[in-house]
């Protein structure tokens, strides 16, 4: 690896960090979506650097839709969603603690203790990367991929009868 | 050297799109009309809502400028006359364009307006009708060219363009690529008349300069498309091969305004029934009709 590819992955990566820690710190809900979301572009970044040009294409373009549509569940659901009443939305807080110190030191732990091998010699081409993503999709991890779609989609049909008001209501 | 051309090309392009955009709205042709409202837009008083996301604010005209640009950098003009050729040149455009979405929202947010607001929101709306109709006709393109390459989707195309090969594809993503850059009659986000400009209405000034510089660089940039995906991109007799994809380019621009021009304003949710009821199950037969022609007739 490249002195400048060190460099950029390193800045993409304190990128993503930082705009984490905006998610959490702001007090406006679209701010906190969007800030996610570029956390989320900045790892899309990484995968550029790393020469994995599909995977981070498809995640630059996927975050930037979910996080909008997120954005507006936030503003919806939230009872001060441009945070100018400066309401306090944090709770559990001493659970969360816990929670996210727990979690820090098992991907700590993850980190030094795995066998990391070194940088892949040659990344193949990034029309070969496709074409061996489109195999691996078709092929070996076909029946995965089929199964989470079908529960995605139960989900959102399920999702969807939920919000429609039942139509008995409607005709009275 | 190709950079510069490209941006050129690009200036003239936006241009001509603005005279064009005008002719349809005002039923005059004029060639300074463009000129003339820039000038007095970079000359009136910069107004700054008072309590406003200040950075949303800013953000939001620049970031729809630059996926934009972007966009365009995948847009080949002649063989070689491209800013990055990517090997997923089509799904990078989709990557760009994605984020016009998140350009609105944040400008639609960051004036603290209602009209801004909703007009921001709505484009989230419709935006679920028209992603999956940009998407779904471009996986057909790439399944005949066996590639997401842009020039290799020109050059798929040498024996038959795509607009013949699969029509509704062609119709799909011209109606989708309209909703992208929110062209009357899907110009929900402004909706002029009807939201008081939307999106636009608190912007002043050089800052609103920005934001119709970005559209009109996102019109030419999905009238590209169109003729990279469907129109055979350079392709074409006698003239060289940059001609014609301006040409081309420009027609399409100026069918899609022309088309907006002579329709009632699409409601929301009726643009996401068709959409999804209709468009989707269409786009779906497409992709089904592409794949069994390319397997049974190699053209």
């Amino acid at each position: 690896m490249s002195l400048a590819t060190a460099l950029f992955l390193a800045f993409f990566g304190v990128a993503a960090i930082w705009f984490g820690v905006v998610v959490f710190r702001t007090h406006s809900m679209v701010r906190s979506a969007i800030a996610l979301l570029f956390s989320q572009t900045a790892i899309g970044a990484m995968f550029l650097v790393m020469q994995a040009e599909f995977l981070g294409v498809l995640q630059i373009m996927m975050m930037a839709t979910e996080m909008s549509v997120m954005a507006i569940f936030m503003v919806m659901f939230m009872m001060d969603p441009g945070g100018m009443g400066k309401m306090d939305m944090t709770h559990q807080k001493r659970l969360s603690l816990w929670a996210g110190g727990i979690g820090l030191v098992a991907a700590l732990v993850v980190i030094w203790t795995a066998g990391w091998q070194g940088p892949a010699p040659d990344v193949p081409g990034a029309d070969e990367q496709a074409r061996l993503l489109g195999r691996e999709i078709l092929g070996r991890s076909m029946f995965i991929f089929e199964s989470a779609a079908l529960m995605i989609l139960t989900a959102m049909i399920a999702a969807t009868m939920v919000a429609i008001a039942p139509q008995e209501e409607d005709t009275q | 050297m190709s950079i510069a051309v490209i941006i050129l090309a690009l200036a003239i392009g936006c241009y001509a799109v603005a005279v064009l955009e005008g002719w349809a709205v005002h039923g005059r042709l004029s060639l300074t009309r463009p000129a003339t409202s820039a000038l007095a837009l970079l000359g009136r008083e910069q107004i700054l809502p008072r309590t406003s996301d200040r950075l949303f604010f800013e953000v939001g005209p620049v970031l729809l400028l630059v996926a934009g640009l972007l966009s365009v950098a995948v847009i080949p003009l002649a063989p070689g006359l491209i800013i990055t050729d990517l090997a997923i040149g089509a799904l990078f455009l989709n990557a760009a364009l994605a984020y016009v979405l998140v350009a609105l929202i944040m400008a639609g947010w960051g004036p603290n307006g209602a009209y801004g607001m909703v007009g921001g929101w709505r484009f989230l709306g419709q935006f679920i009708a028209y992603a999956m109709l940009i998407v779904m006709p471009i996986t057909a393109v790439a399944m005949r060219a066996e590639s997401l390459s842009t020039t290799q989707i020109v050059l798929s195309q040498a024996a038959l363009w795509n607009i013949a090969y699969q029509p509704i594809g062609f119709v799909l993503f011209v109606i989708a690529a309209m909703g992208v850059a929110w062209l009357p009659p899907i110009d929900l986000p402004t909706g002029g008349g009807d939201l008081a400009g939307g999106v636009e209405a608190e912007y002043t000034g050089a800052r609103l300069a920005v934001l119709r510089l970005a559209r009109l660089v996102i019109i030419v940039a999905l009238a590209g498309a169109t003729v990279t995906f469907y129109l055979g991109g350079w392709l074409g007799p006698w003239l060289p091969g940059w001609v014609w994809t301006a040409l081309k380019t420009l027609a399409v621009a100026a069918g899609m305004l022309a088309l907006g021009s002579r329709l009632p304003r699409l409601r929301e949710a009726k643009y996401l029934e068709l959409s999804w009821k209709l468009g989707i199950t269409l786009a779906l037969a497409n992709i089904f009709l592409v794949g069994v022609i390319a397997l049974v007739v190699p053209i």
